[in-house]
């Protein structure tokens, strides 16, 4: 039987609620999507873009830049190096921020489980929001999968953008993992952290420290008179 | 001598002032003071002029030599006193940014300031001289004298800019033959018209009187048409018309840096004057209506001197423009426009009816405010950087913010949007367009509109956005005695376009001294039928939509964050500071890519072949007289022509 997902938000006084609510029935029907085609999977989006299935029916649209964009999609295999793009991606999107895995690959790694040059499972990495499974998923897969986003953002049960920074120890250790001890990128994770205030119990650990310590970090332009 | 001083009038202390402005720049050997004193003289001459605008009407000189038994006289009304603000007030402006840290570096650099100084101050003078002029004698005296002084400003750089400055020179001699041929045409014809006409003889030079000629048929139209033809070039070659227009981009962009801010401010625009003055104070008056409105005499009665000129002025507009859309130097750039503007200014002149005629004028002084604004931004930045080269700039915002600001309220005003006031003027003269039903020639503006916003687009985003460059990391803003002169014009071109009002009132004893309609207008802007301009409403509508996001931006959420440049998206790129991410080379690569074959460097071949024709006839003359009989065919010529 369907499950029928039920409203479980009751904090906050009424003014509050309908504020969030609106909020979070304007942002489900204007996603823009910056497609990070990384393997085969990228194929199946131009139907989806043009007019036989057309996502913008459901509000969304492709995005140039990771500043503007809200779901970032991942689809197919991705290669170390490519990780590494992605990562910094990730990272330059502003929050609230999707990450939709598309194909088998971004599940468990897919056809390249055995290969050495691929990052097997997407959500080591970072939060993953939605996967599409599939070699590759058929248009109508990713649009319902894209109908299931928007659904689960309107109920405000899309969070997991938060896990990045409560947990940004853990991703960072995979990242470190597969990247060596001296990967950064120009993003400061810790320090939007503190300026969200999203620090969780997991946001330092070990693995911070590291980057701490081999981090040259790109300090903002200061405007000079 | 004291009952003499008593009598000096306006218009005389006025051009006295400025002969003491030119003599103590020759005079003052100590340059650090010279600076001061000389700006303080320019301010007062400013007092001068606005007390004579306030005062309103027409001063005349009591200077009033005679020269070959013609009377020459200097006399300012509201036209001249217009152009003579501005003159002086670009000058004010141009010699306040020199005369602190600027001047101090040039000095430095082993050049001369006394030079620079004394030339601008004789363009001054000579240019009120221009302005005041009252006859066609003093007209083409004073027009002479204020070629040369342009001419030395410009060649004062070295180098280029004295190979440019003899390349306007060339120009502007052609151009000055055939105004003193039109000149010595009726000079001559006008002394028998007097007597039967009973008019005093030493005056009859007086545009007054020569407009009287005019309309009395001494002339028939088609001679009349040839004159107008002709002094219209000549004229229309100052003012950069095209095709007469190849001289002036790279004389102006050259020159020492506040030299072409004032250079590209007002020193092309008596041309225009000069244009208005034969237009309206001389053809004005004729029979039946203006010669502009004549036809041809033949029979496709729709081509007047009217249409053609409206239409020479939309070609000055658009094909200046884009050629300014591909200059690499933030210098030739600007000048590149400087033309184009030219072209609004003359189509809505010769549109002739109230709003056309006030947009075109009113133009005059916005593209002044403007175009000194800019050129002086530019010039903070070569004097920062060392270079205007736009493939060698970028990210400067961060490090020169105030310059950042002025170029950017110079550029809106340049581009011809609210809240500036070049918007004003560009949209009475596209008003005037569309009420006269001259959709093409209106299409022609707004491409030329077109281009010039994309190129401002390129200047202020080659210069000032994208990321710093290693070598500017440490450069700092300029001098406050560089950045007052730019942030008053950068406060003049915000009040004035929020105020159209101030400067319209200029505008409209400018238009009434030549007999033109004058529009209806407020401090806010120009009432018309049909549709008027408030720009209080417009600039406060504009205001609000950017308030509304300022608001947003920056207190509900109070989340955004700055960050580096090169904290930045190049598809997923690792950007380094060795390796840059600022598009600037071969910029707008696909328009270029549609509009490419358009550039056919038509008017250099012209004047390439013009070049060749003249030198080829040289040639073969010389050799007709370096023959070894040279004598005897000098005799058998000189047989013939007695005979
Ligand atoms: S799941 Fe299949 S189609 Fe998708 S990337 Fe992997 S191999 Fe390619």
């Amino acid at each position: 039987m369907k499950e029928i997902k039920v409203e479980n938000r009751r904090e906050g006084n009424i003014l509050s609620r309908v504020f969030d609510e609106l909020n979070e029935f304007c942002r489900a029907r204007s996603l823009f999507i910056l497609h990070y085609c990384t393997g085969c999977g990228a194929i199946e989006l131009p139907p989806v873009m043009t007019s036989r299935f057309d996502m913008e029916r459901l509000g969304v649209q492709p995005m140039v830049t990771p500043r503007q964009a809200d779901i970032l999609l991942i689809t197919g295999y991705v290669s170390i190096k490519t990780l590494k793009r992605v990562m910094l991606t990730y990272e330059q999107m502003g929050s609230p921020k999707y990450v939709i895995g598309i194909c088998s690959c971004t599940v468990n790694g897919g056809m390249y489980w055995q290969s050495y040059a691929t990052a097997k499972k997407l959500d080591e990495y970072m939060p993953v929001d939605l996967y599409i499974a599939g070699c590759m998923p058929r248009p109508e897969a990713i649009i319902s999968g894209l109908r299931s986003l928007i659904r689960n953002i309107e109920l405000g049960e899309s969070n997991n953008w938060k896990k990045y920074y409560e947990n940004y120890d853990y991703y960072l250790g995979n990242q470190q993992k597969l990247f060596g001890d001296e990967w950064q990128t120009p993003v400061d994770v810790i320090g939007e952290a503190e300026h969200y205030g999203l620090v969780g119990e997991g946001t330092y650990g070990e693995h911070t420290e590291i980057l701490q310590r081999v981090q040259q970090p790109l300090k903002p332009l200061e405007m000079r008179l | 001598m004291s009952e003499f001083l008593f009598e000096l009038n306006m218009l005389d202390s006025l051009l006295l002032l400025s002969a003491v402005t030119v003599a103590i720049a020759i005079l003052c050997r100590v340059e650090y003071i010279s600076g001061g004193v000389v700006t303080l003289l320019y301010l007062a001459q400013l007092v001068v002029v606005g007390m004579m605008i306030s005062a309103g009407g027409v001063f005349s000189s009591h200077l009033t030599p005679q020269l070959f038994g013609y009377e020459l006289g200097w006399l300012l009304d509201g036209l001249g006193l217009y152009f003579t603000l501005i003159t002086v007030g670009s000058a004010l402006l141009a010699t306040l940014y020199m005369a602190g840290e600027w001047g101090r570096r040039y000095r430095e650099q082993g050049k001369s300031f006394r030079a620079l100084q004394s030339l601008l101050a004789l363009n001054v003078f000579t240019m009120q001289l221009l302005l005041a002029s009252s006859d066609l004698l003093s007209l083409f005296i004073s027009w002479e004298l204020a070629s040369w002084a342009a001419f030395a400003l410009m060649a004062l750089s070295g180098g280029k800019g004295l190979k440019a400055a003899l390349h306007y020179m060339i120009y502007a001699f052609s151009g000055a033959m055939l105004v003193f041929a039109v000149v010595a045409w009726i000079a001559t014809t006008a002394v028998t018209a007097a007597y039967q006409l009973d008019i005093n003889g030493a005056g009859i030079l007086q545009f007054s009187s020569v407009a009287e000629l005019m309309q009395q048929g001494i002339f028939t139209i088609p001679e009349q048409l040839l004159m107008l033809t002709l002094l219209l070039i000549g004229f229309g070659i100052k003012m950069g018309l095209l095709p007469f227009h190849l001289w002036q981009a790279p004389a102006y962009a050259l020159s020492i840096g506040p030299a072409g801010a004032f250079l590209g401010a007002i020193s092309s625009r008596l041309g225009l004057f000069a244009i208005i003055v034969v237009l309206f104070k001389i053809f004005g008056s004729i029979t039946d209506g203006s010669i502009l409105q004549s036809s041809f005499g033949f029979e496709f009665a729709s081509v007047t001197p009217k249409t053609l000129l409206a239409w020479i002025a939309v070609a000055t507009i658009i094909f200046p423009t884009f050629v300014a859309m591909r200059q690499n130097d933030a210098r030739h750039l600007l000048a590149w426009h400087g033309i184009g503007q030219g072209g609004y200014m003359l189509l809505g002149l010769v549109m002739m009816d109230s709003l056309g005629s006030a947009g075109g004028l009113l133009h005059v002084f916005n593209h002044a405010t403007y175009q000194a604004a800019l050129f002086l931004a530019v010039t903070s930045v070569i004097y920062r950087t060392g270079t205007a080269d736009l493939n060698r700039l970028g990210g400067l915002v961060v490090r020169m913010p105030l310059s950042f600001m002025t170029l950017l309220i110079g550029i809106i005003g340049l581009a011809g949007l609210p809240p500036m006031n070049g918007f004003v003027s560009k949209w009475l003269v596209y008003r005037s367009l569309l009420d006269q039903g001259e959709l093409l020639l209106f299409v022609g503006a707004v491409i030329g509109t077109l281009g010039t916003i994309l190129s401002v687009y390129k200047l202020i985003h080659n210069m000032f956005l994208g990321s710093l460059r290693k070598e500017h990391e440490e450069v700092r803003e300029v001098s406050w005695s560089m950045l007052t002169p730019m942030l008053i014009l950068s406060a003049l071109i915000l009040l004035t376009g929020l105020f159209p009002g101030i400067p319209l009132q200029w505008v409209a004893q400018g238009l009434s001294a030549v007999g033109l309609p004058v529009a209806e207008f407020n401090l806010g802007g120009v009432m018309a039928d049909g549709g008027s301009l408030d720009m209080v409403i417009v600039s406060m509508v504009l205001f609000s939509g950017f308030g509304v996001a300022a608001l947003i931006f920056y207190f509900v959420g109070g989340k955004s964050k700055r960050v580096n440049p090169l904290d930045n998206y190049a598809g997923g790129h690792f950007l380094y500071a060795s390796n840059r991410y600022h598009y600037s080379n071969n910029f707008y690569a696909g328009l270029m890519h549609l509009i490419k074959p358009w550039y056919k460097n038509t008017f250099q071949r012209l004047e390439r072949v013009v070049v060749t024709l003249l030198e080829l006839t040289a040639e073969s003359l010389s050799r007709l007289y370096m023959r070894p009989h040279s004598n005897q065919l000098a005799l058998i010529i000189v047989v013939l022509l007695l005979w």
